[in-house]
């Protein structure tokens, strides 16, 4: 509840301060925030496209808020996102098996490309304390690269170097179905797979042994240590999972809401997942919020810019501002701990007043 | 727990006074918006989506957006650009339908990897126009399907290249080139090829000596890396260039500093400049207007983009057309004034440029022999 809380303030403030920026570059907040709103849910279809910005959010929220509760700050998100992407673009271009077939096969590659890629800073960590922060940094690197020479070299599109071929529609999360319920939307099934594994992930963080140890490693590696929990096995279990989750949101990104993958670009979303993180106290429930908050943001801001004169690069500026007040839960969290206490060192000063007189 | 409800009803609050105070500005917004639609008396309004990189890299984006904001002013229209988060298909996408809702219904899209957005877009929104730079459109499987209301422009860059060509070699004479290229898209390529025919031309006709080894022939890879820029410079200076091409948008922009810092401490090195007039971008003295950038192989998008508009206004919208902008039609060539190049040259590049235009002298555009 207090949590939910802070979240919500947290989202208010980054609103307020968007609203300042607003004001101060000479554009008028509530019509700004107005348009920005309607253009995420004015009608069926643009809120199906906010739902489908959110879908790779969701997973990489998720990855970096469930590697956070094992006390491992997972920055690789865009890394494995990609990697695991990019396996499953190799998988949907490579194979030729009917669609739901298809279908589990790009998804499973892009959980275990993922995964790979978090596996690697996981044994680094557990077997050798280096840092997480470094390796899953230069992890995206690496996949940055190996996607830059893979692609053209294997996977190239007829004419264009820098993208892939086209994946065919049987290997597309893309549901004619889907599109059509919401108006030509480019929704497409990743969302109920980021439904699923939300719910996955909380039960297993909440509900099962497995997860108990993860958490006891987050909260004191010593004492899980102590109590016979196996702390370098739970650090490459929650790096694999966080991996995975990341892998999955490349299998949503790119193909889902897009059809081939390019050369030369680290998806935003896998350092956007961790605002999305940090905005949801690393609770998978709240992460779908938060996610889907983003997801908003990232899909009304082009029609903000079309209705109103602010230019994309302010409105760029006002996104990341909201975001970046969003993702100050904790302080906002220590703020109001702070006014709590002292309000209650208040009233005991005035009971100790009144029993005194 | 009393606290908790205090904070919730206050979120509540300020979350209905936006929502109120949204609705209660509709009359004024409306308004507002109505008082800058001067435009709205000729008929349209002329939106842009950006292609990957920013509204001024000195290229794509800018020279569109140059040339449609001169044709919003002398014809007063309303005009905009949206930026999208990303480049695929999905964004690029939101953007068009977002132009499209606020009423831009007179689109520009500057780039290939607008071609199956286009494809969809024009089927979608058949009330709007959309002009497509450098690609047309297609369902992914590079099948041209233009509608009525969609025109595609290609530019001949593989001459434009060429011209830039002839004139490096009359001017320097002799000396060793170098390219440097972004992404290995055909419009880089052919920009390549063609000058790399220019010098060609040169050294066999005009008596001149200009040589290109194929290790100075190099793509960055990227648009926008222009650190990486400078280095690929720095490297090819200190192996002997005199001059490189810079096809390569942001990528160019670091070399033509390297090429100033060395301009500075006393080497003579030039860069060709691309797109657009670049001379501005490598003045490196501002008292003396000297520059570092040679001349430019240009496309002339903003003239381009221009036309177009002006040609809807007159009614005369070439809808489901392939168009090329080539020599013959002076959508190619090299500035009009070019400080660093000497009249001789300038007269040369003149004449072959005729002859371009007469067909007396033909220019590739496939890769054939040339390096990379």
């Amino acid at each position: 509840m207090r949590n939910t809380i802070v979240s919500l303030l947290a989202v208010l403030f980054g609103l307020l301060a968007g609203a300042l920026l607003m004001a101060v570059t000479g554009h008028n907040p509530f019509e700004g925030y107005r348009y920005l709103f309607e253009g995420g849910m004015r009608d069926i279809s643009r809120f199906g496209d906010t739902l489908a910005t959110a879908t790779p959010l969701i997973f990489t929220g998720l990855s970096v808020a469930f590697a956070f509760r094992t006390g491992l700050f997972n920055i690789g998100a865009a890394g494995q996102m990609l990697f695991g992407g990019f396996c499953a673009t190799a998988v949907g271009l490579t194979l030729d098996l009917s669609k739901p077939l298809m279908l589990v096969c790009t998804v499973l590659a892009g959980f275990l490309g993922g995964a790979l890629w978090a596996f690697i800073p996981g044994l680094l960590k557990a077997k050798f304390n280096v840092h997480e922060v470094v390796s899953t940094i230069m992890m995206n690197w690496i996949a940055y690269w190996t996607i830059y020479y893979m692609v053209p070299a294997y996977f190239k599109g007829e004419y264009l170097e820098t993208e892939s071929r086209q994946l065919p529609d049987f290997a597309s999360l893309k549901s004619p179905f889907l599109s059509e319920a919401f108006g030509g939307s480019y929704i497409n099934l990743g969302i109920f797979l980021a439904v699923l594994a939300v719910i996955v992930i909380a039960f297993i963080i909440n509900k099962t042994t497995l997860g108990y140890e993860l958490k006891a490693v987050g909260f004191n590696r010593h004492a899980a240590e102590y109590a016979g929990i196996g702390v370098n096995r739970g650090i490459i279990v929650s790096m694999l999972i966080a991996g995975g989750l990341a892998g999955l949101g490349g299998v949503a990104e790119f193909t889902g809401n897009a059809s081939n993958i390019q050369i030369g670009k680290l998806p935003t979303q896998g350092f956007d997942g961790i605002a999305v993180a940090l905005l949801a106290n690393n609770a998978p429930l709240g992460v779908l919020f938060a996610a889907v908050f983003f997801g908003l943001l990232y899909s009304g801001r082009g029609f903000m810019n079309a209705m109103t004169d602010v230019p994309p690069e302010i409105a760029d500026s006002i996104i990341a501002i909201i975001i970046y007040f969003a993702a100050t839960s904790i302080l906002i969290e220590r703020l109001v701990r702070k006014l709590l206490r002292i309000r209650a060192d208040k009233r005991e000063q005035s009971a100790e007043k009144g029993r005194e007189s | 727990m009393k606290k908790t409800m205090i904070l919730l009803a206050l979120v509540a609050m300020f979350g209905s006074l936006l929502a109120g105070c949204g609705s209660a500005n509709d009359g004024g917004a409306n308004g507002g918006n109505g008082g800058n639609t001067g435009g709205e008396a000729a008929g349209f309004k002329v939106g842009m989506v950006t292609d990957a990189g920013t509204i001024d890299d000195k290229s794509f984006n800018q020279g569109t957006w140059e040339g449609i904001k001169q044709a919003a002013e002398e014809f007063n229209l309303d005009s905009k650009y949206l930026k999208p988060a990303g480049t695929t298909e999905a964004e690029y996408m939101k953007e068009i339908g977002n132009l499209y809702d606020a009423g831009f219904k007179f689109i520009v899209t500057p780039g290939f990897k607008f071609e199956t957005s286009i494809f969809q877009a024009q089927d979608k929104y058949e009330d709007a126009k959309f002009i497509l730079i450098d690609g047309f459109p297609h369902n992914g499987d590079f099948n041209a399907v233009v509608n009525d209301n969609t025109v595609s422009i290609f530019f001949a860059e593989h001459e434009s290249g060429f011209l830039a060509g002839v004139a490096t070699a009359v001017e320097l004479q002799e000396g060793e080139a170098g390219f440097i290229g972004g992404m290995e898209i055909p419009a880089v390529q052919k920009f390549n090829w063609g000058f790399q025919q220019g010098l060609a031309y040169a050294n066999d006709n005009l008596g001149t000596n200009i040589s290109l080894k194929p290790e100075n022939v190099v793509y960055e890879g990227s648009f926008d890396n222009s650190a990486a820029g400078g280095q690929l410079a720095a490297q090819m200076y200190d192996r002997g260039v005199n001059v490189i091409f810079c096809a390569a948008g942001g990528v160019g922009i670091g070399a033509i500093s390297e090429a100033k810092t060395r301009v500075q401490s006393g080497e003579e090195v030039w860069i060709v400049g691309v797109d657009v007039d670049q001379y501005t971008d490598g003045i490196y003295d501002e008292e003396s207007n000297s520059s570092v950038v040679l001349t430019s192989a240009m496309k002339k998008i903003d003239q381009v983009a221009y036309d177009m508009i002006k040609a809807e206004l007159d009614g005369e919208f070439p809808g489901g057309e392939i168009l090329t902008f080539d020599a013959k039609n002076d959508g190619v060539g090299i500035p009009t004034e070019n400080p660093n190049l000497s009249d001789a040259t300038v007269v040369q590049v003149e004449d072959v440029f005729a002859q371009i235009k007469s067909g007396e002298i033909v220019v590739a555009e496939e890769q054939g022999d040339f390096i990379k």
